[in-house]
């Protein structure tokens, strides 16, 4: 058997010192290691983006990653983003517009969303579409997401 | 219109904030102490015998805590009903698709299962296989099942007046034939369970389900143990769209694998075994013959159908017998003629799919009434509305409807996709196309079941808890029973708490499938909620000392009409009822409805016996690219009767997710299979719509109010992606002109019918 690699993460602003096999992903790290369960799996093939984790600012299919590559990364996961009772306005705008129907999908898709209005705070429709494409949801046709995104806007504002 | 306070409003979702803070919990989210993860191995072939099965080297695999083979397992075969019953949860002598069960594996975390797999050989005689169900019926084809003749699992035939004499009477008669694909339903959480066993035999499952309570039933009955033995949860559901309906033989294995190993044991399926071994809308080909009369009138329609069952039953026949009501039922036509046939091939199976049947039949019924009124050189709008059902009649196939407001589902979305003006100004390479529905708003009773119940229970501090097996797979049926229920006791929805889906602790409920949670799961929560109503009025007479007519329930107080100081608060209510007069305040709700009428014929599903029906128009606007056949959804207006919108934000949120399941299966979607492999399990090559392809759709929500229903309302979730596909095909063809008769409508498709064009 191949050697664990330490590797030191901070996930939502608390550091972390742990051993890790080579080919341990991000997701299952974060899914079982840390139980963090908020970031979900829906393929493990990066082509769903129900596992979408903030990266040092960037959205990764966390799926994709190794946990040894992000050695030394800030992570923000879908647990990160509320301050106790108090919603994110981009968790806020998900719930009030309808957003959320199963929720699989919804912890990859807020957290785009974060990444994509840390960027471009007011983001146009096609942006918006851009951003937002790799995230499959089977429910809600995506047009409350849509809404919940420009709602998030506002709010932000 | 009714004064409601709560039934009626946009109210988001109950659980969404757990589910937007990542603490929601779903099955695979759920970790035992000592859990092992159990594998599947599946057949690599379409067809064979199995000679033999060795484990010898699997079982020696260090981490590897139990193996089981067809050996270890009760041979009982299961379906949705006994009579169907043809799978075996472990192949014992023969596969019969690529994915077949063959043997399950426990170990002590997935890498080491997956390893095991790999170490079992299975020793085939491979058999010749049949992929094509046309193929599948002829004289001298390979069997998949020995005691099945030409490989035809059941045929339905129907005649209702005189097929022969509606067409001499017809002025024109179209015939043609149409083809619908596989479509996998894509829920993003995969199949999940996690099984404990107790060392007295008890089981308890967690598992993605849309039907905890049959589920029971089902494990029960296959694995022959007692069903009070076996305790079924279902923790939050990623999105489910039918394929979570039928018994999966990885529950029932990992049901027997955490009773050989005494541990916990989680199976999850991958993505590709989703794609490759769970359920799938099932193909179709529809051959169709119709006579109408030049002012429109259709007087006979005929359908030869031939759906592809793969090669297992689960709900095939089920959805044979509804692709022929909701095609038979679907406008006013006295002759009919229905003949279907349900045909094993060597390839997956099969199963519930959003729509059962009917995107299937509402495609060929409405690509066929577009040509129709084509020909008669009529609006495709005017054609339907000509032939509309209409309220309380009763169809040529016996079937009673209630409420109906297909006609102003159809005028309505007329006027909202300025069909008119569209038409008259027509742009090149544009085209809108319209395309109606009919499906059940309530489930059916057909099999002798459509039941659930629920259970209200007022605290002693004067809240409520409400008890349902009813559960919300995302749709938000805790939102909107809560709501009814809150509407009739006078208090917050949000206040009211809840357990769901729940097979020790709630009563049964069929499940969340056929569109009926709102109206039957809603008929017991209201009823539950009447009689607790009652209750709490009897208990405040009494302790008031007034006339039970003189009270009046409001802001969580019964109070004497007129003279508010004589009053007592639910909490007061509650207290009483617990510590003095020691008879908590409990009521129960049940429904399993309707009646069957006389006129239900079992065999031909005249008389379909439905609680209500609903009815729906979808208009869709097109512009196709003639450079390369690309189709695009510029706009598109989905027009539903559902009797009454209890909660409209949720509603919208059914209806565009319905609508874009349906684009994709118009456009794009096709699990495709080469000799019975699936060649595309994955959502890069298996096409999803995604954010980007999706038109602005405009929900029209028609409230007439049934009579039956819970507050009037109906059932919306499999609806909403009925007669999208036609609506797209017709705009196409509105567009450019070319007709396409076999579902997915693609670029190359479309282009190869502009080149043909010249
Ligand atoms: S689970 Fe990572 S992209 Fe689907
Ligand atoms: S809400 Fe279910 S997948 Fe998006």
């Amino acid at each position: 058997m191949e050697s664990k690699h330490r590797i030191q993460i901070t996930v939502n602003e608390e550091e972390h010192d742990l051993l890790v096999h080579p080919n341990r992903t991000l997701l299952d790290l974060l899914r079982y290691d840390l139980g963090l369960t908020g970031t979900k799996e829906g393929c493990d093939e990066g082509d769903c983006g129900a596992c979408t984790v903030i990266v040092n600012g960037k959205v990764m299919t966390s799926c994709l990653v190794l946990a040894v590559e992000v050695d030394g990364a800030a992570i923000t996961t879908i647990e990160g983003l509320h301050q106790g009772d108090e919603l994110h306005p981009i968790q806020q705008a998900f719930v009030d517009s309808g957003a959320v129907q199963c929720g699989f999908c919804t912890p990859g898709m807020i957290l785009t969303t974060k990444a994509l209005l840390d960027e471009i705070s007011d983001p146009s429709e096609d942006e918006i579409k851009h951003y937002l494409e790799g995230n499959l949801c089977r429910c809600t046709g995506y047009t409350k997401i849509l809404d919940a995104v420009n709602n998030a806007v506002q709010l932000l504002k | 219109m009714a004064n409601f306070s709560i039934v009626g409003k946009r109210i988001p979702h109950r659980d969404a904030v757990e589910k937007v803070k990542g603490s929601a919990i779903f099955t695979s989210d759920i970790k035992l102490s000592g859990m092992l993860h159990g594998k599947i191995l599946r057949s690599p072939v379409p067809h064979a015998k199995i000679r033999n099965i060795d484990i010898s080297k699997a079982v020696k695999l260090k981490g590897v805590k139990a193996i089981l083979t067809s050996k270890d397992v009760p041979l009982i075969k299961y379906s949705i009903s006994p009579t169907w019953a043809d799978k075996l949860i472990l192949a014992d002598t023969k596969v019969r698709y690529i994915g077949d069960e063959i043997a399950a594996v426990a170990a002590v975390d997935e890498e080491i299962a997956e390893e095991a797999l790999e170490l079992i050989e299975v020793d085939w005689e491979e058999l010749p296989a049949v992929f094509d169900p046309l193929e599948a019926v002829q004289p001298g084809a390979p069997r998949l099942h020995d005691e099945v003749e030409n490989n035809i699992s059941k045929t339905m035939s129907m005649e209702c007046g005189s097929i022969e004499e509606g067409f001499a009477e017809a002025d024109v008669i179209l015939e043609d034939t149409f083809q619908t694909q596989a479509q996998s339903h894509c829920s993003l959480e995969t199949h999940c369970c996690i099984a404990t066993c107790s060392p007295t035999d008890d089981v308890k499952m967690w598992v993605s389900t849309q039907a905890p309570h049959p589920l029971r039933q089902r494990l029960a009955a296959t694995l022959n143990i007692d069903a009070a033995k076996i305790h079924v949860s279902a923790p939050f559901i990623g999105g489910a769209f039918g394929n979570k309906i039928d018994l999966e033989p990885a529950q029932a294995l990992c049901v027997l694998l955490a009773k050989k190993t005494g541990k916990p044991v989680k199976i999850e399926h991958s993505r590709k075994e989703q794609f490759i071994a769970t359920r799938m809308r099932h193909p179709t080909r529809c051959k169709l013959k119709f006579g109408v009369k030049r002012d429109g009138t259709i007087v006979a329609k005929q359908a030869e159908v031939v759906l592809d069952n793969g090669a297992y039953n689960s709900h095939g026949p089920a959805v044979l017998a509804y692709h022929n009501v909701m095609f038979s039922t679907l406008y006013r036509v006295k002759n009919i003629k229905y003949d279907g046939r349900l045909v094993y091939t060597n390839k997956n199976w099969g199963g519930a799919c959003r729509g059962y049947g009917d995107p299937q039949a509402s495609f060929a019924q409405e690509v066929m009434l577009d040509m129709i009124a084509e020909e008669l050189k009529m609006d495709p709008i005017d054609l339907r509305l000509k032939n509309a059902n209409i309220p309380n009649e009763v169809t040529a196939n016996a079937v009673q409807i209630t409420s109906c407001g297909l006609k102003e589902c159809l005028t309505q979305a007329r006027d909202k996709s300025e069909w008119t003006t569209k038409k008259a100004h027509k742009q090149k390479y544009r085209g809108i196309g319209v395309a109606a529905m009919i499906y059940t708003g309530g489930g059916s009773i057909g099999s002798g079941f459509n039941y659930s119940g629920a259970t209200l229970q007022m605290n002693a501090d004067g809240t409520f808890h409400l008890l349902m097996g009813a559960l919300d797979i995302g749709q938000g049926s805790n939102t909107v029973l809560t709501q009814m229920a809150a509407e009739i006791m006078g208090v917050d929805p949000e206040s009211i708490s809840l357990t769901t889906a729940d097979t020790d602790t709630t009563f049964p409920c069929m499940g969340t499938f056929g569109s009926r949670v709102t109206f039957c799961a809603g008929s017991a929560v209201t009823e539950a909620a009447h009689g607790l109503k009652k209750q709490i009025l009897e208990t405040g007479a009494e302790m008031l000392e007034a006339n039970i007519d003189d009270l009046e329930m409001k802001e969580k107080k019964v109070f004497v009409k007129g003279s508010p100081d004589r009053s007592l608060s639910y909490a007061e209510i509650g207290a009483a009822s617990f510590y003095k007069k020691k008879k908590p305040l409990v009521a129960h709700g049940y429904y399993n409805g309707p009646e069957v009428p006389p006129e239900f014929n079992p065999v031909t599903y005249e008389g379909y016996p439905s609680p209500a029906l609903v009815f729906g128009t979808h208009l869709a606007e097109v512009e196709v690219d003639p450079a390369t056949g690309k189709v695009e959804v510029l706009n598109f207006v989905a027009a539903h009767d559902l009797g009454r919108a209890i909660n409209p934000l949720l509603v919208e949120g059914q209806i565009e997710g319905g609508a874009v399941q349906g684009i994709g299966w118009a456009l794009m979607e096709n699990l495709q299979f080469e000799n019975g492999e699936v060649v595309n399990p994955n959502f890069h090559d298996y096409k999803m719509l995604t954010i980007k392809d999706v038109p602005k759709i405009s929900s029209l929500l028609v409230e007439t109010v049934d009579p039956n229903g819970p507050f009037g309302a109906k059932g919306i979730g499999e609806c909403a992606m009925v007669p999208t596909a036609p609506a797209i095909v017709n705009a196409i063809y509105d567009a450019v002109g070319v007709r396409i008769k076999d579902l997915p409508a693609t670029t190359e498709k479309v282009f190869q019918g502009l080149k043909t064009q010249g």
